[in-house]
């Protein structure tokens, strides 16, 4: 299925068609078009469409502001309802409208997938918020504008076991390539920052009843919890882990940063940390104006995902005009020296593998909302594999 | 105790599977069609339920939505999908019931949002009792009771009313049954209604567990429910009870011990491919 951002596609098709009639280049051949694959059905459609309408609220922005390098941005959008199978067709099928350049607004099975395709045919390529560490080893036109999930865990492990003092940890992991990631970055830091894991949990992405996982905590009568999610496993996991009497800190990642995962959970996310890349309390101009522009066009809070592609649309628009066209060659080249860009989740620079370094944000739930609790500086743990 | 309270957990989780699997098995042996898009009014029921919550701030409202709204269009499904579909071979129902199925998550995601809908007010998920040193919530004392209280009823129903025997005689010989004057088209209906009723109040309590109503709810008790009646014995009403509970204390141990091999779906189908490697018709007989 075929989603057009600007006008609806048949409206689109006759515009087309004339322009081509006429012979004449239409300013609708001048669009710069960026391709852009997200689950915009199944069990993910909740982030495919804020990740959609991020993507979109920053074509908007950068069209009211005379466009990308004077062409207006057009988003071509695919649906790969957060599959590998579905992902290539997507990813082909965007190859096929002829973009030059592209973004994935899904999750990691899906983007390892895309990646593939995007790098085969020379198109650069960004992640907007798919952590999987393989997706920027697929080569060198692919690059990360959010975290590694590695990085992510290490972070992790330093909050809660430096900077909160907890000592025996349950780990709650989803079993997909998010969760996997992230607990394998845990782990891997786990013992320097004093933290033993008392046992580890696994759950599917379809699971929403954890009674047996939440038995289990009660016996491990841990002093944190560390649980990867997103806001639909989380919100149920932490509701079903309090309601079931456990009272030690849950400490989640930016699988649970939206407000959805508040909704779901309500009284029982109060006080929930996570490691994310969105600080809502942030004097950041960029970020400010991206919080209150989302709410404004979505009618819900910012969250995550719409920030991540916000940022990559940015980004590839950014190096779109430095590269003075869409040339795929140029274009990553022009990636690949993209520095210190200012964006919603932070300033962009790019290493050898298209991985990006910053801060990761530690927000907590307080009144029913995601507020600032602190932020993370350490270069040497937070640094993403260069090769 | 850690043992006992998976126990509990995995017999509540048997219990919801139950009412899931009953609507089934009924279809299936009246009809021999596997009924897919059960898990479509499975997940009707919870979006009734929740959006008159609501909209009404009453828990106790929902339940008949739920209850009504699942009870009224199963039948409406039997009438207009599979009533013209009933000469043709059963593969074109269910192909027709996954069709339905598909289409009714779609449209739940269109009308209702992809972030799905949480109650605005759970009193019942948060109000917990102590039973013996395990704590349960009023959602999961429910799902048991209720699974008890449906499938006794249910049992008294078909073997001690007119109507159940009716039932009966349309499941073991539809011609015969007519033959004595029973109206194997009301017979239907009446399934339909039933069964749906019951995933209608699963789909509703499900919601309330998870606080969280999804387009998408219904995906894992559909094929659950599958490997659930097959296991049971297809169209075998108290098999597919037993299977229900046996598969949930199987998940709910399997979860904590077996996680790090199986997930838990896969425990379900390793269950399910060991019981028919040693009892091809099931644990129980199926009907007829």
């Amino acid at each position: 299925m075929r989603y057009s951002h600007h006008t609806p596609s048949l409206v689109k098709g006759l515009f087309l068609a004339s322009a081509v009639a006429l012979g004449g280049a239409a300013s609708a051949a001048d669009a710069l078009r960026i391709g852009f694959h997200a689950p915009l059905t199944g069990f993910a459609a909740g982030d495919g469409k804020s990740s959609s309408l991020g993507a979109e609220l920053a074509a908007e922005q950068i069209n009211a502001a005379g466009g990308c390098d004077g062409r207006m941005v057009e988003l071509v959008i695919y649906d790969d309802q957060a599959k590998a199978d579905q992902a290539i067709p997507a990813a082909n099928k965007l190859l096929g409208e002829g973009v030059k350049v592209a973004i994935s607004g899904s999750y990691s099975g899906a983007t390892r997938a895309a990646a593939g395709v995007f790098q085969k045919a020379g198109i650069p390529f960004i992640s907007a918020y798919a952590i999987h560490p393989d997706i920027t080893r697929t080569g060198d036109h692919v690059f990360r504008t959010s975290f590694m999930g590695e990085v992510q865990g290490r972070a992790g492990a330093k909050f809660v076991g430096e900077m909160l003092g907890h000592q025996r940890i349950v780990m709650i992991t989803l079993n997909n390539d998010f969760g996997q990631s992230l607990a394998t970055g845990f782990k891997q830091k786990a013992a320097d920052f004093g933290i033993e894991i008392v046992s580890e949990y696994s759950y599917s992405i379809k699971d929403r009843q954890f009674g047996s996982i939440v038995a289990g905590v009660k016996r491990d009568a841990p002093d944190a919890i560390y649980a990867s999610g997103y806001f639909f496993t989380a919100g149920p996991l932490v509701s079903q882990l309090r309601a079931g009497g456990v009272e030690a800190p849950i400490i989640g990642q930016e699988g649970y940063d939206t407000q959805h995962f508040i909704d779901i959970a309500k009284e029982a996310a109060e006080g929930v940390m996570i490691t994310t890349s969105l600080d809502r309390d942030s004097e950041d101009p960029e970020m400010r104006a991206f919080i209150d522009a989302f709410e404004a066009k979505a009618g819900f809070p910012a969250d995550m995902v719409a920030a991540a592609t916000h940022t990559a649309v940015r980004v590839m628009c950014d190096a779109v005009a430095r590269a003075g066209g869409d040339d795929p060659q140029a274009v990553r080249d022009a990636l690949a020296a993209t520095k210190d860009f200012a964006t919603a989740t932070g300033r962009i620079s790019f290493n050898a593998l298209g991985e990006i370094m910053k801060d990761v944000e530690i927000q907590v739930v307080k009144d029913g909302a995601y507020r600032h609790f602190a932020s993370i500086h350490d270069p040497e743990l937070l640094a993403p594999p260069s090769e | 105790m850690f043992h006992l309270e998976l126990l509990v957990v995995g017999l509540i989780w048997g219990a919801m599977y139950a009412m899931m699997a009953l609507g089934l098995t009924l279809v299936y042996g009246l009809l021999r069609i596997l009924h897919v898009a059960h898990a479509g009014v499975f997940a009707l029921g919870a979006y009734a339920g929740v959006l008159t919550a609501n909209a009404t701030g009453s828990l106790w409202l929902a339940v008949p939505a739920a209850i009504g709204v699942a009870a009224a269009v199963g039948p409406l499904i039997y009438r207009f999908i599979y009533a013209p579909m009933l000469s043709r071979p059963p593969y074109v129902a269910l192909i027709a019931s996954i069709g339905l199925f598909i289409a009714m998550e779609d449209g739940f995601r269109l009308l209702f949002g992809p972030y799905g809908l949480p109650f605005d007010y759970n009193p019942w998920f948060v109000t917990t009792y102590s039973l013996g040193g395990i704590s349960l919530n009023v959602v999961q004392i429910a799902m048991a009771v209720s699974t008890l209280v449906l499938a006794g009823a249910f049992g008294v129903f078909i073997a001690a009313t007119r109507v159940g025997v009716a039932w009966r005689a349309t499941v073991s010989d539809p011609q015969m049954a007519q033959s004595f004057g029973i109206d194997p088209v009301r017979v239907r209906y009446l399934n339909f209604a039933i069964g749906s009723a019951m995933a209608g109040a699963a789909g509703l309590l499900v919601g309330l567990l998870n606080n969280l109503v999804e387009p998408g709810m219904g995906a894992v008790v559909s094929y659950k429910g599958l490997a659930i009646i097959v296991l049971g014995g297809l169209g075998n009403v108290p098999g597919a009870v037993v299977a229900s509970l046996i598969l949930g204390v199987v998940e709910s141990f399997g979860t904590v011990y077996l996680a790090a091999v199986l997930d838990r779906d896969a425990i379900a189908f390793a269950v399910l491919i060991a019981v028919l490697l040693i009892r091809p018709r099931g644990l129980f007989a199926p009907a007829r």
